[in-house]
């Protein structure tokens, strides 16, 4: 096995496998795991008090107990962390931290069925205001002292400036990852960067960070071949599972870039160095962040954001993975379509429902997508 | 030279033969799909009425449903492409295709040369297909072939929700115990199907002449409720279950010119 396959297996495990990695970092460092439910938290005042912040981003489970506590329309991924709970999948967790920029996580926010306790917090909409700043940061204290008063210790500046640090080189790694992925289709398929992108979910982040890095330096000592099939931007909350990528794969296209809430937007805007203090600046980090759906943006930006992605990368298309139910992506969709429509850009849409077991349908669109490019 | 296309479908099975990507020689539909007999039966009927043989075709495309599992196949490609292929050789002024079949929906956006625009299709839902239609037609103890009849007698349509095919079924047999006429509900029916169809059509955008395709366009009922929803004029496709197993014929008609033009070079 080269360096290459044996770095992508590795992450691929951790991807695969997330009660695993958390029982090993127990076991290593003697502390504890804290959720992190979707979409956005300030997960470095989490990795400040040593604990690993573990991502939350659903499973492939047939639906049934949920189905007590959220309408059939509530959003697959929802579901799928609800059937989760009911079956106390997460109950290791020393607490889960959820921030509900959406109607479906306000109502599980207060419903949450699992023992661990749970931290909710607010992100402001009104985003340019300084007032939201400084409503921000107020949050993120009330987060830091009930974190503190769950691991049992003080989360001191000088952790949390610490963690920054580790979370602004993961970001920028990642960044770099994606670069290469699109650069090197044939080494990273659609499969293994996904894999690299979600183990970073699971894994205390400088040690992510060092394996990504060893990868990246890996593949770069070989040249770039040429790709002869086509090159996709993602835009969506996610796309999985893997038996979609798979489809991507059949039919030969490469992911140059994403806009997933749970892959590029997680790493695509870095805490700011400056004089003010950390909580200030991770709150600056809120507004800003730009080109999602659950980050309100009167300007819409995101159809004109991802056009330019298609004309940085020489993307052919855009594949819209959109979230079963999900509102807030759901309403973008029409505007950004439009604006894709007047500029002649290529996109599909596709559903992503993470309790999906068969695939025939996605397989049809992405082939005619793909005979019609 | 022969070519052929078979549209491997969820609830019928169609072959076309075409000779010189032009006439077609032979165009046979069996009323079972992908995992029974009908893609063989469709095969062999279509055999049979050409007079031809396996060895005769040049180059096989396999559509629909079920392509990958035809196993004779030269290569497969999917319905989309292969509908808007037959039906932009049927009618070059098409520019929005409705197809519904036995499974699914779907709308086409052509530009003026046949290239796919843009395509929808349903999600996983049998609302607004064939097989809504079926079910409907066993709780209203008729038959596909007598809805379009029942259809025209109707004064008004009883209205039957387009979301779900279980709970439509239960709103019309409340819609029956309640008394209403069957025609009524047979329009509604129709409705129910032609709203569903056209919200998918609606989101590519409409551009004339629109072109009805697939199984449920031989219902002239289902037609009526589409053009009564966009207020448009709908151009039934000629034989119109077999449109996507003429655009594959097509394509095997291009295969093989672009195999023979190779291998003359
Ligand atoms: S943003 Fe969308 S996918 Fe995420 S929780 Fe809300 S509705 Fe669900």
């Amino acid at each position: 096995m080269s360096k290459v396959e044996a770095i992508l297996k590795q992450l691929a495990d951790v991807a695969a496998n997330p009660k695993k990695a958390m029982d090993d970092y127990k076991a290593e460092t003697g502390k504890g795991a804290i959720g992190i439910m979707p979409l956005y938290a300030p997960e470095e005042l989490v990795h400040a008090t040593g604990y690993l912040p573990m991502g939350i981003w659903g499973g492939q489970k047939q639906i049934a107990k949920a189905r007590t506590y959220l309408p059939a329309f509530a959003c697959s991924i929802m579901q799928q962390i609800m059937e989760l709970q009911c079956e106390g999948a997460y109950d290791d967790l020393a607490a889960v931290l959820i921030s509900v920029p959406c109607d479906t996580l306000k109502c599980l926010s207060q419903k949450w069925k699992g023992t661990s306790p749970t931290i909710v917090f607010t992100h402001p909409q009104n985003r340019p205001l300084e007032s939201a700043n400084k409503f921000l940061v107020e949050e993120y204290k009330i987060i830091k002292t009930k974190l503190e008063k769950i691991v049992g210790a003080t989360i001191t500046n000088a952790a949390i400036e610490e963690s920054i640090k580790v979370y602004n080189e993961n970001r920028a790694v990642m960044r770099e990852f994606v670069k290469v992925a699109a650069d090197y289709p044939q080494v990273i398929d659609p499969v293994a960067r996904h894999a690299v992108f979600k183990s970073r979910m699971f894994m205390e982040k400088s040690k992510h960070t060092a394996l990504v890095r060893e990868l990246i330096d890996e593949i770069k000592a070989s040249p770039v071949q040429p790709w002869d099939g086509k090159k996709v931007i993602l835009t969506g909350i996610l796309a999985e599972p893997n038996e979609l990528l798979d489809i991507f794969k059949e039919f030969g296209l490469a992911i140059v870039a994403d806009d997933l809430a749970q892959e590029s937007r997680q790493i695509r805007v870095d805490v700011i160095d400056g004089e003010e203090g950390p909580l200030y600046r991770m709150a600056k980090q809120w507004q800003q962040f730009y080109g999602c759906s659950v980050a309100t943006d009167t300007k819409k930006i995101r159809g004109k954001m991802l056009m330019d992605m298609v004309s940085q990368t020489g993307a052919d298309a855009v594949i819209v993975c959109m979230m079963k139910f999900c509102d807030p992506e759901e309403w973008d969709y029409p505007v950004y379509y439009r604006q894709f429509e007047e500029k002649g850009i290529k996109n599909l849409m596709i559903e992503i429902d993470q309790e999906a077991t068969a695939f025939e349908q996605v397989r049809t669109r992405v082939q005619s997508f793909v005979e019609n490019m | 030279m022969y070519t052929m296309g078979i549209d491997v479908g969820s609830a019928s099975s169609k072959v076309v033969i075409l000779e010189d990507g032009q006439h077609i020689v032979a165009a046979e539909v069996v009323q079972v799909g992908t995992g029974s007999s009908g893609p063989q039966r469709a095969l062999e009927l279509a055999y049979e009425k050409s007079g031809l043989k396996r060895a005769d075709i040049t180059k096989l495309v396999a559509t629909g449903y079920g392509r990958f599992a035809f196993e004779d196949a030269d290569k497969q490609i999917s319905e989309i492409s292969c509908h808007a292929k037959g039906i932009f050789h049927l009618v070059p002024t098409a520019r929005t295709i409705i197809d519904i079949g036995g499974q699914d929906a779907k709308a086409i956006r052509l530009d003026n040369r046949g290239g796919v625009k843009q395509f929808f299709m349903n999600d996983k839902c049998a609302a607004g297909t064939g097989r809504f239609l079926d079910v409907m037609a066993r709780v209203l103890e008729t038959t596909l072939d007598d809805m379009a009849e029942c259809d025209a007698k109707a004064e008004q349509a009883a209205s039957i929700s387009s979301t779900c095919t279980v709970f439509a079924e239960s709103e019309v047999i409340s819609q029956l115990s309640k008394g209403v006429d069957k025609n009524s509900i047979i329009k509604g029916v129709h409705q129910s199907v032609a709203s569903k169809a056209c919200g998918l059509a609606y989101r590519g955008g409409l551009e004339e002449d629109i072109v009805m395709t697939g199984g449920v366009a031989k219902n002239a009922g289902v037609v009526r409720a589409v053009e009564r929803e966009l207020k448009k004029k709908v151009i039934v496709a000629p034989n119109p279950q077999t449109t996507g197993a003429l655009g594959a014929a097509l394509f095997a008609y291009e295969e093989a010119k672009k195999m023979k033009k190779e291998g003359l070079e």
